[in-house]
């Protein structure tokens, strides 16, 4: 019995089913998902308040904290969706592969190798090119890299059938100790006190901020990328087929689609679009890479990719209110004295409680 | 050197032995928990705490048992009755432990703990060469070198290692027989659960002998690995966690022999390692995978 209707259940929420034009079903499944939501996140709240309440610290006056020093400071808007713009791409990194049913969870790495690609041409090219040409070359190099990574789990999936989950969690480590190395190593800047970095980017390498505002570039890049991802995924022939590989690869295979090339793309792209991550948050965020560089920006960006159900609009706002988590978490530790690292509980949670509330048949009807 | 780098190998790869043995007795039953890490972390603070209050490291390895499993638990509710991805929930729970401990772990950073010593075994320790290889270590290790054999023994001889494997192969065949295929999932989840805790406890009350934060590293993930290309087997676990062992003491051997290497570049050496083994058996290997666990793996078949 179970095994019949485990056959029926992919092991995936069902990729989103090919977009119908069905308005009435979209709306409603929209409905229930922003309740499935603001449940999550008041389950969350209870038990991350439970957690606090252990730890012998108010929880009410930890929410008030976060509260104000978050949500209410007009910069303080502007930093959440600076935290955001790299997990919103990172997440695609997760959505696209998702799609043809692999599981990305390599973006912490290709993010990484991402940043080292771009920091490295931008230590070699400064003074022998001009600003834009290194800019280009440094975009160039991070994307190439991020996909490079991720064709590692994807040769290992695609020839010795390994399954890319457990390979792109160990290139997460070996990207990390990789860029430890050269800032410990070769890279490191002499100057920098305490703290190993890698030398700082040039002013001129810095991404340009909208006038009057924080906000750089790149954040307009996230927005741009999510909406080239939606149209990839929802109105080209290549996301159609994506998402019929996702469903059955069995039935796509004969069909006559190249399988193979499918899953091959998803993931150098996936790949790609984090290595893209690794670039705007090298150019518009530290500016140099460092030990911290980076950190769980990869695995935050794959919770938020669950959470929306790898679809890329609804992809923006989850990255926002897991970015706004993560700047509440520096607030927690200022004004609590709480390691920054708990907020990591309150992300989980919301995700256990949507993961436990998304039974696959609940979803498919 | 040689014997210092083959006492730290044994000693390393112990904690990773026990969460290899852990995940396998799980995945045997058809469920891969990412969430091994997380269990460990949750272990190696559990024993940490449990031993800092108590004086008593033995009640420390109870604790990481206790809180590895409870980690699992949520994994299997999710994934065996929610039927949740099994790589989210893992990826969900690691990440849930990483806040956990982080915030429950403030308190013990820099904290004295009255730890597991090392204890020679009578006689087999004077061997010169494998004594101190083998027979130098704190009790965890001596019980790892049976619970390998033990585990494997339950697995592949006796009704219970059936009932488990079984559940990971042919579901059907476990419910004609009136057995409930969840309630063994679940029991198989939560059992390498409480292994992988235990690992992390031998991490923070046996080999560093403190705790701070996200301190096992990915050795849980690396143990989620060994067990594809042990092909599930506990002895050769056994034998895959020492070579992982042997490469994470390596860094610290040579370090001490003042050999000027790059510390960072021998920390990627297990994780190299791991991918490269990967590589060259993982095709031969993922036959002897059991076969509800690639539905898991395969989302996508591509032959």
């Amino acid at each position: 019995m179970s095994q019949e209707t485990e056959k029926a259940a992919p092991p995936l929420p069902p990729p989103p089913a090919p977009q119908t034009t069905d308005g009435r079903g979209r709306f409603l499944s929209r409905g229930s998902t922003l309740l499935r939501w603001v449940g999550a996140l008041i389950a969350g709240l209870v038990v991350f308040g439970a957690f606090v309440l252990a730890n012998g610290a108010d929880p009410f006056a930890v929410y008030a904290d976060i509260w104000t020093s978050t949500l209410t400071q007009p910069g303080q808007f502007q930093q959440i969706v600076l935290r955001a713009a790299p997990i919103a791409l990172a997440g695609l990194a997760v959505v696209v592969p998702a799609r043809a049913g692999l599981v990305n969870v390599g973006g912490e790495g290709q993010l990484i190798i991402g940043a080292v690609a771009a920091a490295g041409v931008a230590l070699w090219l400064t003074p022998v090119a001009s600003p834009w040409l290194v800019m280009l070359l440094m975009v160039l190099a991070a994307v190439v890299a991020g996909a490079a990574w991720a064709g590692i789990a994807a040769a290992m999936r695609l020839v010795v059938k390994v399954n890319e989950a457990v390979t792109t969690l160990l290139l997460n480590y070996v990207a990390l100790y990789s860029m430890l190395f050269l800032i410990l190593g070769p890279w490191k800047d002499p100057a920098a006190l305490g703290q190993s970095t890698s030398v700082e980017l040039n002013d001129a390498m810095k991404l340009p901020v909208f006038a009057g505002t924080a906000i750089h570039v790149g954040v307009a890049l996230a927005v741009v990328a999510a909406g080239a991802v939606w149209f990839a995924l929802s109105r080209t022939t290549w996301g159609f087929r994506l998402s019929v590989v996702g469903g059955n690869a069995e039935a796509a295979r004969r069909a006559g689609l190249p399988v193979v090339t499918l899953l091959l793309t998803a993931l150098l792209i996936g790949g790609a679009l984090a290595g893209l991550a690794g670039f705007i948050q090298l150019a518009g965020m530290e500016y140099k890479l460092r030990p911290t560089f980076g950190l769980t920006i990869g695995y935050v960006a794959f919770l938020a990719s669950w959470l929306s159900r790898h679809k890329p609009l609804p992809l923006l706002i989850a990255s926002l209110v897991l970015a706004a988590i993560a700047v509440s978490g520096n607030s927690l530790q200022i004004g609590s004295g709480l390691p920054a690292a708990s907020v990591n509980i309150l992300m989980g949670l919301v995700l256990l409680a949507v993961l436990g509330w998304t039974s696959p048949r609940k979803v498919r009807s | 050197m040689i014997i210092d780098i083959l006492a730290g190998a044994v000693r390393g790869g112990t904690s990773i032995m026990y969460a290899g043995l852990g995940e396998t007795i799980s995945e045997r039953g058809g469920v891969i928990n990412l969430g091994t890490e997380g269990a460990m972390l949750l272990g190696a603070l559990g024993g940490y705490a449990v031993t800092a209050e108590t004086g008593n490291p033995w009640l420390g390895v109870l604790g990481g048992a206790l809180a590895g499993a409870l980690l699992s638990l949520v994994h299997a509710v999710l994934v065996v009755s929610r039927r949740a991805n099994q790589f989210a929930s893992g990826l969900t729970l690691y990440f849930l432990a990483l806040g956990v401990t982080a915030l429950f772990g403030v308190s013990y950073v820099s904290q004295q703990i009255n730890a597991f010593t090392p204890v020679p075994v009578p006689g087999l320790s004077e061997i010169p060469g494998i004594g101190p290889i083998l027979f130098d270590h704190d009790p965890l290790v001596y019980i790892a070198y049976v619970a390998a054999p033990v585990i494997w023994w339950v697995l592949f001889r006796t009704r219970v290692g059936l009932l488990v494997r079984t559940a990971g192969e042919r579901t059907e065949a476990l419910e004609v027989h009136g057995y409930s295929v969840q309630a063994v999932r679940y029991c198989a989840t939560v059992a390498g659960g409480a292994l992988a805790g235990i690992g992390g406890a031998h991490i923070s009350i046996a080999y560093a002998n403190s705790w701070f934060e996200n301190m096992i590293a990915g050795r849980g993930f690396i143990a989620v690995a060994l067990v594809i290309f042990a092909m599930w087997n506990p002895i050769r676990i056994m034998a895959g966690a020492y070579l992982f062992g042997a490469a994470l003491s390596l860094a610290s051997v040579l370090q001490t022999s003042g050999i000027a290497v790059n510390q960072f570049a021998l920390n990627a050496v297990p994780f190299v390692l791991t991918l490269v083994v990967l590589a060259v058996l993982g095709r031969r290997t993922m036959l002897a995978a059991p076969d509800e666990l690639l539905k898991v793996f395969d989302n996508s078949r591509t032959t």
